[in-house]
Parts: structure tokens; sequence; C-alpha cells
């Protein structure tokens, strides 16, 4: 059984200091304000993931994956508490630096597979790596592609594959760069189990060269039968981490 | 009634959600019928009464009686004498220079003491008595109102080359129109214009049995061949006549304006069905019809249209009022010296705008709405909005153009049908439609080529640019097509223009060889040709250093039904007729000898053009007592004078019509002597007249100034299209940006910096700029030549030579180039701040 550690405030998977992961949130709250009301997103969420480390976010719609989620990619800011990357607060850095940080420890993949539909699928793969000016895109998306079986589509447009294949590639694109961490966003969840499956096998082999941790959100307790640890959300806490 | 909450629910609302861009739109419409109505308005104010600034105090006259040189008074005689109660109005017309404000004005002279009061229109309190008025008739003048005296002022006025004071005897009310009149009585008048025994023209009043045409038979019996016979008010029709193709050019570039509107309305309507289509599929679903779906963004068109009718009408009226000036410049400069008629903005053209306005829009919104009232219920669930954004059949509309362009090319080839090049039109059209069947293939083909250069040039953003222009193949290809139009229409008018101008230098080069010309000061107009005293050009032939003198002189004169200028010119060792090119090729030494050997004549190419009128054939003239067959024995380049010129031997001219005052005069300077010299000396003598006196390089100056003012108004329209055309750009890349947000905010996800972003939308305004640019010029050369060749010289008859004006079309392009990638500055900002995180999580 895992340990529970409910609100208290304390990094659940393990303490602050014998954690050296790339991602730590320490105390976070996140309020939106959406026609003049306060909406509570996050509510003193404090975690922290060692490298290598694949995490499973679950719990109801509306309890806050997504924006824990955000936060941790740098694309949103904590109303308060702090989010530390490689160490350093997200809110410290300017708008150049978040740039660099997406573009070199981060990677998203997304419940309805977000390919440019005007590029094909190798040159969505290797849209990180132009974005970021590195000159050989080519050869390292082929690679990527190769890594997720789908090396021989790589001139296809993204139409003409199907979900799982889609997904794949959305998978290979977030990796072309070797991030630290991966984001994804119930990345199954347009997807049926089988195919599911696949996606989360990927994502788990990732997760056991042991460079890139994976925080996933997800609706189903069966994918989280892939990961490492379980981290139950509600209204904007984490109510239980679970180790299975 | 719950269809209207529908159709506001569903096309209203989201229009309103983007203000800006439907801004943009409706300007786009607005401006288009702006640019119609102000040019129609405007051509209706400067040229609509058609009536030559002389036409005043006619009265309720039914014929007139003219003659080239005048009419002799004998003829008045008669006419009087005759045995019927008809009303015989002798009058003077001609100009008078008003000292004090330079101001050119009509000058009639009427019988003042035969003249019924009523008729001048007097304002009493201002003048003297109407009794009086017979009294004192040979003394003064009475002017119009606007000139500003009063009864008892001297007034000083030029008449020809002299200028007098004159007593001012009376003040006249304006009659709603806007230019000044001097009166005074015929005999003062025939006196100060030294044209005794002559007056201008006839009215004649005649009782209203038997018939008009039973009157003119009548009286055409009794008048000399020379002198002609017409119904009063002909002049008016000939100029109504002779302005059409005018303003029928002018109106077709001002359409210009609303094709690029079309463009626009029509890419709108089309991106908002794309981007639609999954909610027209689940509205289709819950039992919309066909016709429903088609109706909805029919009524979106037409609200465009409604809207920016209003706001076009109301904008053209504001334009009129600028165009007015420029267009009664190029009137007064090629046609008739006119009088600008107040602006009348009628229910009828307030109808015509909302028509075109709505109509333009719906026309346009035609072929989406249809492909929107085709969704099928069953797309409500499709996933891919987008293949259906890149669905164009480019090879089949490659082909389509390439007909199209047939046909335009084969109908440029057509002549004209009554003096108008309707056929040139409807080339022009084709082509412009060609042009844009053609853009889908021209976009497809260079984005594929150029996005992996552009990459390597310019980066990824260069790179994503070029594939989405590729992939959103329909959008971009409306957009470049409307731009393009602009640019084509801009280039062509520039290069036509242009064209023209250095012909016109290249032929004033080898036509104006003398060194001083000499003509009475004032406004120049092609229809006046105040005289000259006669023994002026005599005595300055005697003057050292002159080697000789030409005289010309002038007449206005109606040929056919359209009115005409009929010149008479020294040919004996005539210096000036030397270099006039001939389009046989011929030497002018050997054409003036034909000249001088009896009744033959030249005339001007536009004059051959217009009457059908070959070297070798006859053209009679009304002259003197006679009607007066004369040979053509050439045509001449001319660029002077729209209406043509039909010049003969100034001694054979003499025999007909024995006024001796030349209008115009060409001094040549002896080799050795010095112009300036000369010219002082022509200045001494010249002192007691009011001359202006050029220099060659002086009137060539003056020429171009006058050709640049003339033209003023199409540089002007071209401004406004390409203005249109801008802001739908402004309007389709905001519409890009709304579009493609989730895809941008997903960039950002990948790792995009914000100036990534905007430099991807400012590289796509760049593309679209380049890629227009292209098809423009393309478009552009094509219709410069048919503009030159074809259209023009039906229109106008004249030979224009192809020159490229290379520094003003770049110029040109560079403006537009710089201004599309301006108008992507907004956009881009707009992309720029978008929400990522908010954009990919909305679908
Ligand atoms: N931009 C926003 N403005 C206002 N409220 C927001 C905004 N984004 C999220 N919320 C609110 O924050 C809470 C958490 O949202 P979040 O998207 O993180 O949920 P989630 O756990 O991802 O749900 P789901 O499983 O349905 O994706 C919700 O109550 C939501 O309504
Ligand atoms: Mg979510």
């Amino acid at each position: 059984m895992g340990l529970i550690e409910p609100q208290t405030g304390f990094p659940p998977l393990g303490t602050a200091k014998d954690v050296t992961g790339f991602l730590r949130l320490d105390n976070v709250t996140k309020t939106y304000v959406s026609d003049g009301q306060p909406v509570q997103a996050l509510c003193g969420v404090s975690l922290a993931v060692r490298d290598g480390e694949f995490i499973a976010l679950v719990g109801r719609s509306g309890c806050g994956k997504s924006t824990l989620l955000n936060l941790a990619g740098a694309m949103d800011f904590p109303t308060s508490g702090r989010v530390l990357l490689d160490g350093v607060s997200t809110s410290d850095v300017n708008e150049n630096g978040l740039t660099r940080l997406r573009r070199e420890k981060v990677g998203f993949i997304f419940q309805s597979f977000q390919l440019l539909n005007t590029l094909t699928v190798l040159e969505n793969v290797e849209l990180p790596l132009l974005l970021a000016g590195e000159s050989d895109a080519c050869d390292r998306a082929q690679q990527q592609l190769d890594l997720v079986e789908l090396g021989d589509l790589g001139s296809r447009m993204p139409h003409q594959l199907s979900g799982g294949q889609m997904q794949r590639v959305a998978i290979a694109r977030a990796m072309v760069h070797s991030p630290k961490l991966l984001l994804a966003d119930e990345p199954t969840g347009n997807l049926d189990t089988v195919t599911g499956n696949v996606i989360l096998e990927g994502l788990r082999r990732i997760a056991d060269e042991g460079k890139t941790a994976i925080l996933m959100a997800t609706h189903s307790s069966e994918s989280a039968a892939f990961t490492d640890a379980i981290v139950k959300m509600r209204d904007g806490r984490i109510q239980e981490v679970v180790r299975p | 009634m719950s269809r209207l909450r529908l159709f506001y629910r569903l096309i209203l609302r989201p229009l309103h959600r983007e203000p800006l861009r439907t801004f943009l739109v409706v300007l786009a419409v607005a401006l288009g019928v702006a640019v119609v109505l102000a040019l129609e308005l405007a051509g209706d104010a400067a040229a609509g009464s058609f009536r030559s600034s002389i036409e005043t105090l006619t009265g309720d006259a039914d014929l007139e009686v003219t003659a080239i040189g005048g009419v002799p008074d004998e003829v008045i005689g008669k006419l009087a004498t005759l045995p019927y109660s008809i009303t015989v109005r002798p009058r003077i017309e001609d100009y008078a220079v008003v000292k004090a404000t330079g101001q050119t004005v009509p000058l009639v002279g009427l019988d003042l003491i035969a003249e019924h009061p009523e008729n001048l229109n007097l304002d009493r309190q201002n003048s003297a008595k109407a009794d009086e008025i017979a009294d004192t008739a040979n003394q003064g003048v009475w002017i119009s109102q606007r000139l500003g005296a009063k009864a008892g002022d001297k007034i000083r006025l030029q008449i020809n080359d002299q200028t007098n004071e004159y007593l001012v005897r009376g003040v006249l009310k304006d009659s709603g129109d806007s230019g000044g009149l001097v009166l005074m009585d015929i005999a003062t008048a025939q006196r100060a214009l030294h044209r005794l025994g002559r007056v201008d023209r006839v009215l004649l009043k005649v009782p209203s049995t038997p018939s008009l045409e039973e009157w003119e038979q009548r009286l055409r019996a009794v008048l000399p061949a020379g002198v002609e016979l017409r119904r009063e008010g002909s002049q008016t029709d000939e100029n109504r006549r002779m302005l059409s193709a005018f303003r029928w050019n002018l109106r077709i570039l001002s359409y210009v304006a609303l094709v690029v509107g079309a463009f626009l309305i029509f890419n709108t309507i089309s991106v908002s069905v794309v981007r639609r289509r999954p909610e027209i599929g689940i509205v289709r679903a819950l039992g919309a019809s066909r016709s429903d779906v088609l109706t909805a963004f029919l009524g979106e068109a037409a609200c465009f249209g409604f809207i920016g009718g209003l706001l076009g009408i109301l904008s053209g009226r504001l334009l009129a009022s600028g165009a007015v000036g420029l267009l009664g410049a190029t009137v007064d400069n090629l046609y008739v010296s006119s009088r600008p008629a107040p602006i009348e903005l009628t229910p009828g053209t307030i109808l015509f705008g909302l028509a075109i306005g709505v109509g333009m829009s719906l026309a346009s919104a035609a072929s989406p709405a249809r492909e929107a009232s085709l969704v099928a219920p069953i797309e409500a669930m499709a996933r891919g909005e987008r293949e259906y954004a890149a669905r164009v059949h480019k090879v089949r509309d490659l082909w389509i153009a390439v007909v199209l362009a047939v046909f335009g090319a084969a109908a440029s080839l057509a002549p004209a049908i009554a003096g108008k090049p309707f056929f040139g039109y409807a080339s022009a059209l084709l082509m412009i439609a060609a042009c844009a069947f053609a853009i889908p293939a021209l976009v497809s083909g260079l984005t594929a080529v150029s996005s992996q250069l552009l990459r390597r040039i310019a980066g990824v953003e260069a790179f994503l640019a070029s594939r989405s222009l590729a992939a959103s193949l329909r959008r971009t290809s409306v957009l470049v097509g409307a731009l393009a139009t602009a640019i084509a229409m801009t280039t062509s008018v520039g290069i036509m223009v242009g064209s023209f101008r250095q012909t016109v230098q290249v032929w004033m080069d080898n036509q104006l060889t003398a060194d001083l010309f000499l003509r009475p000061a004032g406004d120049p107009a092609v229809d006046r040709h105040p005289t000259i005293d006669p023994s002026l050009a005599d005595k300055i032939a005697l003057l050292p250093g002159v080697a000789g003198v030409d005289r010309f002189r002038g007449y206005e004169i109606s040929y056919q039904g359209l009115p005409a200028s009929l010149g008479s010119a020294d040919t004996v060792g005539a210096h000036d007729l030397e270099k006039i090119q001939f389009l046989s090729g011929r030497r002018t030494s050997v054409v003036n000898a034909e000249l001088r050997s009896g009744a033959n004549a030249v005339v001007s190419e536009p004059f051959a053009n217009k009457h059908h009128v070959r070297a070798g054939d006859v053209i009679t003239l009304p002259l003197g007592a006679a009607q007066v067959p004369f040979r053509v024995v050439d045509i001449f380049y001319d660029y002077g004078s729209e209406k043509g010129f039909i010049v003969v031997d100034r001694s054979i001219m003499l025999r007909y019509v024995p006024d001796p005052a030349p209008s115009n005069l060409a001094v040549y300077v002896a080799t050795g002597s010095s112009v300036d010299q000369v010219r002082a000396e022509v200045e001494k003598i010249a002192s007691g007249h009011n001359l202006m006196i050029f220099t060659n390089r002086n009137l060539r100056t003056e020429a171009i100034r006058i050709f640049d003012r003339t033209f003023a108004i199409t540089y002007a329209l071209e401004v406004v299209a390409v203005t249109v055309a801008i802001i739908g750009i402004a309007g389709a890349l905001l519409a890009l940006v709304i579009d493609r947000r989730r895809e941008l905010g997903l960039l950002r996800f990948l790792g995009a910096a914000v100036s990534q972003i905007r430099k991807l939308i400012l590289v796509e305004a760049g593309l679209i700029g380049l890629l227009a640019n292209l098809a423009g010029l393309a478009l552009g050369i094509v219709l410069s030549l048919l503009l030159i060749f074809v259209i023009n010289k039906q229109s106008f008859g004249w030979t224009i030579q192809f020159h490229w004006p290379i520094a003003v079309l770049l110029s040109a392009l560079t403006l537009v180039y710089v201004a599309t990638v301006l108008a992507g500055f907004y956009p881009a900002r707009v992309a720029a701040r978008l929400d990522p995180i908010e954009v990919v999580h909305e679908e």
C-alpha cells in the first residue's frame, strides 16, 4: 500500500530534501476568476516528481488535473505557492526563459492529438526542433518516429492516420527534444482500450529509460495501472497518493 | 419570428463577436460603393449638365443659327424681316478674364434694347431700372452677383488680348450654378471682340404651329449654305455624346473597386462557411432545411451589403466633393469649359448605392452560400473541417483560366460599338476573371516550390506560413486575387498614363520647335480661342533676330453631331509644321504644299478615328456662305485635343472667313540670336496687349502640368482601390488568425516564442503581398495593353506608344507591398496575445 499524507503540505512522494526531480510544486494554489466569481482550481497542492517517474493524476472532471499540468509546463502560473522546474520558480522566469524551458525540457501530449494538419507527419515531429532552431531536425524526427514504429508513415498527412497512430506521432513529437518532463492530458481519452494500452505501454517504456518523468492526467484507473504512482485529486486538492 | 431569432443567433451574433473583422468587411463594401457613387455624382456635377458654361441667358429658344467664324449681320436682318412672328435674338459669346481675380468667365453680348428684361434675371435693388437699360445699354456691363461688384463699381476685364475698365451697370442674380457671368450690350461686345458685322449665335423662338420640323425647313430655305440651323441645346447633346465615352471609362475604372470589394465579401462568406461546417451540420441534423441555410448565409451577405451600402452612400457623397474638382479639371482640359453643378444626392442615387452594395454582396456570396446549403447533416460528426477548406480544383480552374483568357484575347480584337469599346471592357473583365482562376495554381505551385527554400532562408516561421497558405488554398487565392486585381488596376493605369505622358513628351519634342509661343493671357482651355491683334504678328516678324512667325487660329465647330476644333495655320515657310508627324510618314513640307494648293485639310488622329475619316476622303465644312468640301490629304498625330482637329491652310481659310486675328503665335529665333533678347523685344512690342509668352521649355512644362492635372482623377481612383484591398487583407488576416488560433496556441506548447508567432503572421502577409504583386503585375501588363491599344484607342482615338514607367511601377509595387505587410501587424499582435491554454483546450 502507498503512504497516505493528505493535505499536509508535505511532498507526498518522499520528503522535499531527498527528491532530486525536475518538477516540484510547493503549496500551489490556482484561482480563476470567471464572471467575477473566484474559482479555486487548485488549493495547496504540493508534489514532487522524480526523474524517470511515471505518475497518473486521477479524479473527477473539474478537479484540477489540467490546471496542474498547465502549471507544471509553465504555460500558466500559480496564484500562490511555487512551481519549481529544475529548481527555478516558473514565476521568476521571463517570457524568453519560459520559452527556452519548454523547448528544451518539457513535452506535451493532448487528448485530441493536436497535430498540425498542414504539415506531414515527419514535419510535425520536426516542429519543436525547428522552432528551437536546431539543425539535425529531420534525422532526429525520423529516429523518434521509428521509436513509435511509424517510421514509414513520415510523408503522410495527419488526417490519413488513425487516432492511435496520431497519438503516437504526438508522442514522438513531444519526445523529439528529449524533454525531462512529459505532460500528458488524457492521452487515451479519444482511443479505445486496446489502442490506449499501446500508447500507455509506449509511455511506460519512455519512463523506464529513466530520463523523462511523465505526469499524466487520466479518468481511467486501468491506465493508472501502467504508472509508478497514482495521485488522486478532488476539488483542487490531492486526496491520496497510491503506489501500486 | 423563430426564423429571425435563429438567424440572429447563428449569423448575426457571431458577426457581433468579431466586431473588427465585421467592420473591415463592411468598410470594404462601403469603399467600393463610395467610389462608384462618388464618380457618378461628381461626374454628373462636373459634366453632368453637359452644358457649356456659355449656355446662359438663353431663354426659351427653339432653334439656333451658327456659323464658323460667326453669323453675318445680313443673316440676322434676313431672319428678322421674314413674314413670320419669330423672335430673333442674336448673341455674342466669348470669355473674359476678370483681372482682379484672374477668373475666366463667360462673356455674353445680347441686344439689350430689344431683350425682354424678364429674361435677364436682374437683381432689382442693385441695378438700373429696366427702362433705363435701353438708355444706358452701350455704356457698361452687367455682372453676376458672384463676381462681387455693385452697380456703379468699375471692373477691369481682359477680352482677347486687351484689358479695359468697364462700368458695372447692374447685377444679375445667380441662377444656381457656380460660374460668374459678364453681360454686355451686343454692340459693345462686338466692338470689344473686334467682331463687327458678325454674331456668334442667333437664337430663334418660333410659334408652336406648324411643327418645329416645318419651321426648320422653312428657315433652312432662306439661310445661306454655310450657316447652320439646328435645335437649341444641340451643343449640350453634342457635349453629352462627346463625354459619354470618357464617363464610361471612368465608370468602368470605378467598378474595379467594386470587384475588389466583391472578392473580399466572397472570402468572408466562404471562410465563415468553412469554419462553421460542423455547426451547419448540427443545425441541419436538428431540422434546418437546405434553403434555410442558403437564406441564412445570403442574409448575412445582404446585411454586409446593406450596411456597407449605407456607409458607402455617405462617404461617396463626401468623396464626390473632392472628386468633382479633379473631374472638372479633366473635363475642362480635354473637352469643354464646364461649370460644376451642385452635387445632388437624389433618392435615385441612394437606391442605386444600396442596390450595388447589396447586389454585389449577394452575387459574391452566392457560391459559398450554396456550398453551405449542401453540407450534409452527417458532417456534424465530422472531425476535420480542413479537408474542405483545401478542396479547390486548381487544375480545372487553370483550364477555365486558359479558356477565359483566349476569349478575352478574342474580344480585344473586336471593334467598338457606337464609339464605345464594350468588347474591350469585356476583354478586360475576362482577363481579370482568368487571372482569378489561375491564382490557385499559382499559389500552390509557388508555395510548393518555395516552402523548403523559405525554410532555409527565412526559418521555420516562413516554412509554416507558406504551408498554411497552401493548405487554405481557396482563402489564400481569394485574398491574392483581390489584392492582385487592385494592383493590376494600379499597374495598368500607371503604365497607360505613364506611356501616354511619355508619348506626349516625345510628340512635343518633335512638334514644338519654335522658340517663343504667344497667346492671350488667362487659363487655357480646349474650347476657347481668344485672339491676338492681327498686326502684332507682322510687327514681331520684322524684329531683328526673328527668323519667322507662324500664326494659328482655332475655331470650335460641330462636325457630324460632335464638337470638333477647326484650325488654320501658316504653311508658307512654316517652321512650326515642319516637324509634324503624319500617319503616312510623309515629310511635312510635302503635306504643306498640298494644303496650300487648294481645298485640302489634314485631320488629327482622334478626329479620323471618331469620324472614320481616311486620307483621300472628303469632309464638308460650312464656311461663310457655302458648304466647302475639303479633301483630307493626311492624318497627324495629336494629343492635345480629344475631340479632334481639322487643320487647313491659313490663306485658304481667310477666303471663307475673313477674320485675320490669330489665336496663337509661334516665333522662331534666327540662329545666332539670343532667345532672351528676342523675347525682351517681343515683350516690348506686345506691351499694350495682354499676352502670355512662353519659351519652348515653359510651354512643355505647362503642357505636362495640364496633363498631370487631367489624369489626377485616375491616380485618386487607384489609391482608393488599393486601400480597399489593403483593408480587405487586414480583415482576412485577422480572420486567419482567429481561425487558426488553436494551431497558433499549439505552437506555443511546442516551444514557439511569441516573437515567432508574430513573425509567422507577418511572413504570411508578406507572402500574400508577394504572390499578389506577381499576379497583379502580370495581369496589369495585360490590362495596360488592352487600355492602350484597345480601350483608349477605341474611346479616344489616340495612338499611345507603350512605355515602361519603371520608377512609377517600382515605387507603387513597393508601396503596396509595404502596406500589405503593415496590414499584417494588427493580426500579428492579436496572434501573439492569444492565450495558448484557452485556445488549445477550446475544442
Ligand atoms: N480559464 C478558466 N477560467 C475559469 N475557470 C477555469 C478555467 N480553467 C479551468 N477552470 C475551472 O477550474 C477547475 C479545474 O479545471 P480543470 O480543467 O483543471 O479540470 P480537469 O480536472 O482537467 O477536468 P477534466 O477531467 O474534465 O478535463 C474547473 O472547475 C474549471 O471550471
Ligand atoms: Mg482536463
